[in-house]
């Protein structure tokens, strides 16, 4: 499976410091089929090519199409190589265009201008697959093998309504972007998911009064929101405009400072049992609970948040197909 | 003799029959260099030329000076280079241009070419009202078509209501831009599509000037007197007439209704043409002598709506430049058919025909329609911004490629009657096509360099910083271009100044979400090798789309785009004016299984070379195919840099270009 001319081992010792073909090979594996083996070996060999393996932070982006989240992370990585120079930036955007044929067009890097041969920013499409919440089902996986090699890795989605809860379990940070005045805010209010996302940004804010107006609607809104969950502290709001370049820089020092990082354990587990429920439906979560959840919640319990990450998916992958597999025996 | 009036006879007041005065003719010419155009402009004049329509060349187009690395692959190649003002008296030696009607066809710097022909004029010691001409300055359709855009939507806009203002009081005869369809049709457009994106953008136009408020109610209708409009004539000539019929009477009912316009001159629809070169077939390509005869005649015929100014293709176009004889063998059919034929002495012959008027009368009510919907959504440039009428464009061009691919709408010579006997045409001992002298550039860059080694610095600079100033403060900006012609800044410089105040504009593709309306044997064959392909390596075939270089024609990209995704590729497309290395960055990045240029400004050999670098630099195999107008001479040397398959023009079916994309990606090794 892994090609004998081209070792794993090369390619991974290639794509830490951030080469970017090595790089692309690795995701594209990644986004095989039937990967397992394959991601067995590879989270392996990144362990014992560097044990001080990094963790990169993981920020989500989403928000509805036409919010201009690409143009605006276009002007977040021309910043990032300002003000961040010894740091490496990863995105993935994930291109809900798809079809019958199956066939997509991934136009995300039409909005990004991306610096040539800098080997400290690196972009990646990834079709949806018509994935609910926004996500393609390799997506995690891509993002746990940039994190490895990327001090940031952004992950961008389309999210209309709950869908884009998917991209906040598998970010440190996320952000719901919005445009002044899109009408979003009711909208969000009523899906009831203003509490997911940890900031929020109002795109587009060309014009001083508009973009004002909007800020106090959205913050009057997440007041209200506040009061049904009083433990919680009012999420930041940036006011960004990509044509008028303002705003950005705040929310990319935001960024560079934010130090909360989720429980990892927790991710793994909540994406673990995600992929139960799509590979053996709600059978497989049955003997899931039954069998093994105690003990797992008991290990996430063990780890208060940002705890070490105990749980190594591949492994718990492997022990659940056997589990399943006895019983269907 | 009697005075009985004879209805069929153009007369004058005393009853003489009067002929009318016969259209301009134009040929679009500019190549090579400065001097080598005004010799092409001079030879032209003498053979009854009566107007210059100028062709620029791509980095002019888009606001590159010649030694700009950018520039190198395409100086002199689709027209001709202009850097400073000493280029513009090199062009116009010995031709008086207060007896030209000039059409520029230039709109990214529209300004600045205006500005050197003010200063030009100025150093003749000619009036400026005695100029005379167009600049066709219209960045809607550059948005929507062929792509010489550089500033966004809003500053464009205020760059073309600067010239309008500064225009009506110091040069009246001039028109400051040109409405153009032409593009449009080009790149898909029906008729109705062209009829109302063309006068969504005037009506666009015409709002900005009054939201300006600089004119008087009279300057105003003045100002509306000098829109004129470029647009496209196709091969369904009865249909293009009705099209120009509609044109007209809808022209009238907006300016009257919407502007209240009051003097009747000032509502004529103007119009020049250029008809359709998107028909024409690089197969059998004498054929294309008839189809541009009879798209002449969809804007002739009807006086009620005949063109002001005609310029035609010449037969080989699909194929190359055209020569100088090509050139004059265009030049002769328009003399034809307005000295030989009895074409002028007639009034309107379509006048009460029930079929022209109701035909002209659905347009107009499709047209509204359409023209509703983009008021509705803000106005034209709204709607270019949010992508709709590109994506409408494109759809147009995917539904009238599938019905070539399916022999719906036949082309003669292509898809019907292939077979036949090899064109004489073809046989001289250039083979019929034109190629620039690549040595002609160093021409250009010696006056470049001159200009600017004799130039007093200090007043370019001066006049660069005013001009960055004026901008930053929202003045109009035509009094300090013409300073910077003056002072010789260089065409780079003058955009590289706004680039820094207004930014680079980088518009939706219009491709997301388009379907192809294919489902033959074809397409489930190329579906199943995908399918096959993506259950061997387990993810689907990608592909990059490339439009490198300046060349902004992207329909042949965007075709690709589409049917690649039809076929079940993942496909990245980013659009236009991307460099090797951007694309070669794209692939490597994305892992792509293959990258597909397009490229039709004749600048393959440099582009692929500088692509193929860019590989090594990575060290990535990714194999290599490229689409456009590509000479057969030039294959065995593309082939040998690594190229792995060309397409040209004459591969029309789509289906056939995928297949031959997935046989090529299917044999790459796995893992590569």
């Amino acid at each position: 499976m892994i090609d004998t001319k081209e070792s794993l081992s090369q390619l991974v010792s290639e794509a830490l410091p951030g080469e970017k073909y090595p790089i692309a090979k690795i995701i594209s594996k990644i986004e095989t089929e039937n990967n397992l083996e394959f991601r067995e070996s590879l989270f392996q060999e990144l362990i014992l090519q560097n044990p001080d393996t990094k963790e990169g932070l993981t920020i989500g982006i989403t928000g509805t199409p036409g919010a201009g989240k690409s143009s605006l992370l276009g002007e977040v990585c021309k910043l990032f190589l300002d003000l961040a120079p010894d740091k490496k930036m990863a995105i993935v955007a994930i291109d809900p265009s798809s079809n019958v044929s199956g066939g997509s067009i991934l136009g995300d890097r039409t909005r990004v201008t991306l610096p040539r041969r800098d080997n400290r920013i690196y972009f990646r499409s990834q079709p949806s697959q018509l994935e609910l919440g926004g996500l393609n089902p390799y997506t995690y996986h891509v993002i746990r093998f940039l994190r490895k090699v990327f001090d940031y890795v952004f992950i961008e989605t389309v999210g209309i309504g709950q869908n884009e809860i998917s991209v906040s379990l598998i970010s440190d940070l996320s952000f719901l972007v919005m445009q002044p005045l899109g009408g979003d805010q009711v909208q969000f209010m009523k899906s009831g998911i203003m509490e997911v996302p940890e900031a929020f940004i109002i795109n587009k804010c060309d014009e001083e009064s508009l973009a004002n107006s909007s800020y106090y609607m959205l913050e009057s809104t997440l007041e209200f929101i506040k009061d049904i969950l009083p433990d919680q502290s009012l999420p930041p709001i940036f006011k960004t405009s990509v044509t008028k370049r303002k705003g950005i820089e705040e929310l990319l020092l935001y960024i560079l400072k934010y130090q909360n990082r989720k429980d990892k354990n927790l991710e793994t587990l909540t994406q673990l049992t995600q992929w139960i429920r799509n590979e053996y439906g709600r059978w497989g979560i049955s003997i899931w609970e039954k069998l093994e959840s105690s003990q797992w919640n008991q290990a996430v319990k063990r780890n208060p948040l940002g705890g070490i990450h105990k749980l190594k998916y591949e492994e718990e992958e492997r022990k659940f197909v056997s589990l399943i597999q006895t019983k269907i025996k | 003799m009697s005075a009985e009036k004879k209805e069929y006879l153009l007369v004058d007041e005393n009853g003489q029959g009067k002929p009318d005065k016969p259209w301009i003719f134009r040929t679009y010419a500019g190549h090579t260099n400065a001097k080598a155009s005004n010799e092409l402009y001079r030879k032209n004049l003498s053979k009854g030329q009566t107007g210059l329509s100028i062709a620029f060349d791509l980095p002019t187009q888009c606001g590159y000076s010649s030694d700009h690395e950018v520039s190198r692959p395409e100086i002199g190649k689709v027209g001709v280079p202009i850097n400073s003002l000493e280029d513009f008296r090199i062009l116009f030696d010995q031709i008086p241009i207060e007896e030209m009607n000039t059409s520029m066809t230039i709109n990214g710097t529209s300004m600045w070419l205006l500005s050197l022909y003010v200063a030009l004029a100025e150093e003749r010691g000619v009036p400026l009202e005695k100029l005379n001409g167009t600049t066709q300055n219209d960045l809607i359709k550059e948005y929507l078509a062929r792509g010489t855009y550089i500033y966004p939507p809003k500053e464009s806009m205020k760059i073309i209501v600067d010239m309008y203002e500064y225009c009506l009081h110091n040069i009246p005869k001039w028109n400051p831009s040109n409405i153009c369809s032409y593009h449009l049709q080009e790149a898909g457009a029906t008729p109705v599509q062209e009829l109302s994106f063309a006068l969504a953008t005037a009506i666009a136009v015409l709002d900005a000037i009054k939201e300006r408020n600089c004119f008087t109610a009279d300057e105003f209708e003045q100002c509306v007197g000098r829109i004129s409009f470029f647009v496209n004539a196709g091969i369904r000539f009865v249909e293009e007439m009705c099209k120009m019929r509609a044109f007209t009477e809808m022209w009238e009912e907006i300016t009257k209704e919407r502007y209240g316009v009051k003097t009747a001159k000032y509502r004529v629809f103007r119009y020049g043409v250029q008809v359709n070169s998107l028909g024409l077939t690089e197969e059998q390509p004498e054929n294309n002598a008839w189809r541009i005869l009879i798209e002449s005649l969809g804007v002739t015929l009807s006086r009620n709506a005949r063109c002001r100014a005609l310029q035609l293709p010449a037969w080989n176009e699909a194929l190359s430049l055209p020569r100088p004889w090509d050139q004059q063998w265009s030049l002769r059919l328009q003399q034809v058919l307005a000295y030989e034929t009895d074409l002028l002495e007639y009034p309107d012959i379509f006048e009460g025909s029930k079929v022209i008027e109701s035909k002209v009368k659905a347009l107009k009510e499709e047209a509204k329609l359409e023209i509703q919907k983009i008021i509705d959504m803000g106005g034209a440039l709204v709607a270019i911004e949010n992508g709709y009428m590109k994506s409408q464009l494109v759809k147009s061009q995917t539904e009238r490629l599938s019905k070539i691919n399916s022999n719906e709408l036949v082309i003669v010579g292509k898809n019907k009657w292939t077979d036949g006997i090899k064109s004489p045409l073809m046989t001289d001992s250039d083979g019929g096509i034109f190629k620039v002298d690549p040595k002609s550039a160093e021409q250009t860059l010696n006056v470049l360099a001159e200009a600017k080694s004799r130039r007093n610095a200090d007043l370019a600079k001066k006049s660069i910083e005013d001009l960055k100033k004026a901008a930053k403060e929202g003045k109009n900006l035509m009094p300090f271009s013409i300073a910077c012609a003056k002072a010789l800044v260089t065409t780079g410089e003058w955009a590289d100044a706004l680039r820094e105040v207004y930014g680079e504009y980088n518009p939706p593709t219009g491709v997301d979400g388009q379907k192809l309306f294919l489902s033959d044997d074809k397409v489930s064959t190329v579906r199943s090798k995908v399918e096959a392909f993506t259950k061997a390596n387990g993810h689907r075939p990608k592909i990059v789309v490339g439009k490198p270089g300046l060349d902004g024609h992207s329909n042949g990209a965007e075709m690709i785009a589409v049917s690649a995704k039809h076929s079940g590729f993942d496909v990245i497309y980013s659009g236009i004016r991307l460099s090797p290395e951007e694309i070669v960055q794209s692939a490597v990045e994305e892992n792509a299984n293959v990258i597909g240029l397009s490229i039709l400004s004749g600048s393959h050999k440099e582009i692929v070379k500088q692509l193929f670098d860019e590989l090594a630099h990575y060290k990535a195999k990714i194999p290599v195919v490229i689409g456009g107008i590509i000479p057969e001479s030039d294959f065995d040397e593309l082939k040998k840099m690594g190229i792995r398959e060309i397409f040209t023009p004459k591969d029309y079916d789509l289906m056939s270009i995928m297949e031959k994309i997935i046989d090529i990606v299917s044999v790459e090794p796995a893992f590569a």
